[in-house]
């Protein structure tokens, strides 16, 4: 145990040190893009699916955010003379980022909706655009009217303004998920039968899948202006981007940034081969396994050492301990991980103040999570104990903290090594849930390269390989750990 | 040495034990004797508060060990134990077994505490056991080493809860030769036992427990010899 001792200093070395290496990740506020005192800052957040708006493109082997929105926002900090920083994220977490302070702005093809504007401000609009219905090629002719869509399946990205004509339609059967990308899969794989789209978005996507058309039925008031979202009370801020779009109007320039995104926006052609694809795309799966093993190691440590400190207050016979053990275990076991990602990342910010990077709010989350599941495991492993192994070593005059650092858990946790490898291949699966904040961990790559490659298959099939391999490897590593902890049985 | 006064011990309704009075002298050879559920190994855990006394006290070498304030824990260095589950540390080699206490708790060094349990385990002839692990042991040498790793503390008195009830019978005499041995040499010791003959030719004093009380107690001669209580006649006509 004294190897213990001389390793709980280690890992609080090691988490000071991620912590310190990651202290811009997301954690840009309001104030940087006010203050004048040092370089400036203009943090900005997109969901970087959206072409010709925003999307993402190979550059090098390396992803890279681009499109017309993007463009703007290279305008604005130029004439603010501050450096622009591109924080990619799910569109429904833009307006809680922005809340808590974690950008400056969004600049996503917003619509600025009377709901939208109770929690944000918005600047001019800076571009209108139409709406239009996407549907499989051969339908084409079934959507003349919006009439011919009551009562359709239709699909939509979540918390997005086609959202709301969607539901607006009679009886249409909305089914809304994250991303453009995952729309045109639900539309080419006819779990619904129309979407609703931005026109230049669905143009583009129409350039690149095949199968997928525009039909003529056009959403009244489809006139979808786009602003830029700050910080509701940030005047400041609105009247420096008003400025550069008074700019951009004067010479029509919103126009060209679309055009030039378009032509950008060609569409790569992705290898056919799986293997091949692979090879192109591996710088982002590379990008992507790092940051999963390095979510998934820090948050199995920091859940040992949490898990085993629950575990002991739960046996500790002191009464309200055990209640307080008893009820973070119940808790973290009986509410979903997402739910806790989303209030440590976002409901903690707005309502305290307490803004952790997406990475911080990543591994705190999956430490937590994995402690209690953890607690549960050491306590049946420190109960399966022998009782008089406690007996013994009380006898020789250990005080009880001794004994059971010294004696009880090394045995516990001998015990139990199954169970805890098990809790480590649950941890690499579920640290997969942290792309949701815009982590760019393997599972945010792979979704990165499915909206790149417009492929619904090959990035993923090619994720769940790679999750596969690591969660065997470490079965392996394991295995091998418990073969030479077991050196005092001879059976 | 020891000295208990009344002492009363009870599993919530059940009344284990209804007030023990005895002393302990310095270099005696306590053996308890007595039918199962006597509340013979109750005393005996009582001696070092393994369990917690209900009523009555215990005074070791002048001190009252059942004060709650008193700290047992520096007790229990003295008070050496032998358990009839040996209880050795599975994860520990028999060296790491014998010199993990007094390493921690008497500050002694590595190379001292490994000095002192290489010269026990010359005494019970386990030398050559120092780097095996508890699982490579057989019964009657689990036991010697578990009394080697009480007695590496130097304590001043040793407690032996049924050492050789868990033994197969032909590993009774190696642990019951070390016992005799610790006796010839003057320590202390309180046997729990159901080893009448051992208990006759080591024993200063053999003290027979029922019902939770001491019956009667005396030289190994008047309580074998011939026992004066009923209950004590009975137990022994059936046991001898």
């Amino acid at each position: 145990m004294l190897r213990l001792k001389r390793i709980i200093p280690m890992l609080m070395a090691l988490l000071m040190l991620t912590l310190a290496l990651y202290p811009g990740h997301g954690q840009a506020n309001a104030q940087s893009a006010s203050s004048t005192d040092e370089k400036r800052t203009l943090t900005i957040g997109l969901s970087p699916d959206f072409a010709p708006y925003e999307f993402l493109m190979t550059v090098d082997g390396k992803s890279k955010v681009v499109g017309s929105d993007v463009m703007i926002a290279e305008e604005i900090a130029k004439d603010m003379g501050a450096e622009l920083v591109i924080r990619e994220m799910s569109f429904d977490s833009l307006i809680p980022a922005l809340q808590s302070g974690r950008i400056d702005m969004i600049i996503s093809g917003m619509t600025p909706t009377d709901e939208r504007r109770q929690n944000v401000d918005f600047s001019d609009l800076y571009y209108t655009s139409r709406q239009v219905i996407l549907t499989r090629s051969e339908d084409v002719d079934k959507y003349k009217t919006m009439d011919a869509l009551q009562g359709e399946q239709i699909g939509v990205q979540t918390g997005s303004i086609q959202e709301e004509i969607a539901n607006s339609i009679p009886d249409a059967q909305v089914t809304a998920v994250k991303t453009i990308s995952d729309v045109v899969s639900l539309l080419s794989s006819d779990r619904v039968n129309a979407a609703v789209f931005e026109g230049p978005v669905a143009e583009a996507q129409v350039k690149n899948r095949p199968g997928i058309a525009i039909a003529e039925a056009v959403p009244e008031d489809s006139d979808t202006p786009m602003a830029i979202a700050v910080q509701k009370g940030n005047t400041e801020l609105v009247n420096e981007i008003n400025v550069t779009l008074e700019r951009l109007r004067a010479t029509n320039a919103v126009d060209g940034f679309i055009q030039q995104a378009n032509e950008l926006n060609s569409g790569e052609t992705a290898p056919s081969n799986i293997f091949s694809f692979f090879w192109k795309y591996r710088g982002f799966y590379a990008d992507g396994v790092k940051y999963t093993l390095l979510l998934s190691a820090l948050g199995v440590l920091f859940g040992f050492l949490i898990g085993l400190l629950i575990a002991l207050l739960r046996l500790s016979g002191v009464k309200i301990l055990k209640w307080i053990a008893v009820t973070y275990i119940e808790v973290l076991r009986g509410t979903p991980m997402l739910v806790q990602l989303l209030i440590i990342h976002f409901g903690l910010a707005s309502a305290f103040d307490i803004k952790f990077s997406v990475l911080q709010s990543g591994i705190i989350t999956l430490s937590l999570n994995s402690s209690a599941y953890l607690a549960e495991i050491f306590r049946a492993g420190i109960q399966n104990v022998d009782k008089g192994q406690m007996e013994a070593a009380r006898s020789l005059g250990m005080p009880r903290g001794m004994a059971m650092r010294t004696i009880i858990i090394p045995q516990a946790i001998k015990g139990v090594l199954p169970a805890i490898g098990n809790e480590f291949v649950v941890i690499i699966k579920e640290s997969s849930i942290v792309s949701f904040i815009g982590v760019a961990d393997l599972m945010f790559q792979a979704n990165a390269v499915r909206t790149l490659t417009y492929s619904g298959l090959y990035p993923l099939v090619i994720a769940a390989g790679i999750y596969l391999v690591m969660t065997l490897i470490l079965s392996k590593l394991l295995n091998v750990l418990e073969r030479r902890l077991s050196a005092g049985d001879s059976r | 040495m020891i000295a208990v006064k009344n002492l009363q011990k009870s599993f919530g309704k059940n009344n284990v034990l209804r007030g023990i009075d005895t002393e302990i002298k310095k270099g005696e050879v306590v053996v308890v004797i007595g039918p199962s559920g006597s509340g013979k190994s109750t005393f005996l855990r009582c001696l070092n508060r393994l369990e917690d006394v209900t009523g009555g006290e215990i005074l070791f070498e002048g001190q009252p060990i059942t004060d709650k304030k008193h700290n047992i824990d520096k007790t229990r260095e003295k008070m050496g134990m032998v358990f009839q589950q040996f209880n050795l540390f599975p994860h520990k080699s028999v060296l790491d077994n014998i010199t993990l206490a007094p390493i921690k708790l008497q500050g002694l060094s590595k190379v001292e505490a490994d000095k002192r349990a290489e010269a026990l385990l010359q005494s019970v002839g386990l030398a050559d056991k120092k780097n095996a692990y508890p699982a490579q042991l057989s019964g009657g040498q689990k036991q010697r080493i578990a009394i080697v790793r009480a007695l590496a503390m130097q304590p001043h008195v040793m407690l032996f809860d049924e050492p050789t009830s868990a033994l197969d019978p032909e590993m009774v005499g190696e642990v019951l030769d070390v016992m005799k041995k610790l006796a010839e040499d003057g320590m202390t010791m309180v046997i729990v036992t159901h080893e009448m003959g051992f208990a006759r030719e080591v024993g200063d004093r053999i003290v027979f427990m029922d019902g939770g009380v001491i019956v009667e107690e005396g030289t190994p001669e008047e309580v074998f010899g011939a026992p004066k209580n009923v209950r004590t006649q009975d137990f022994l006509s059936k046991v001898l």
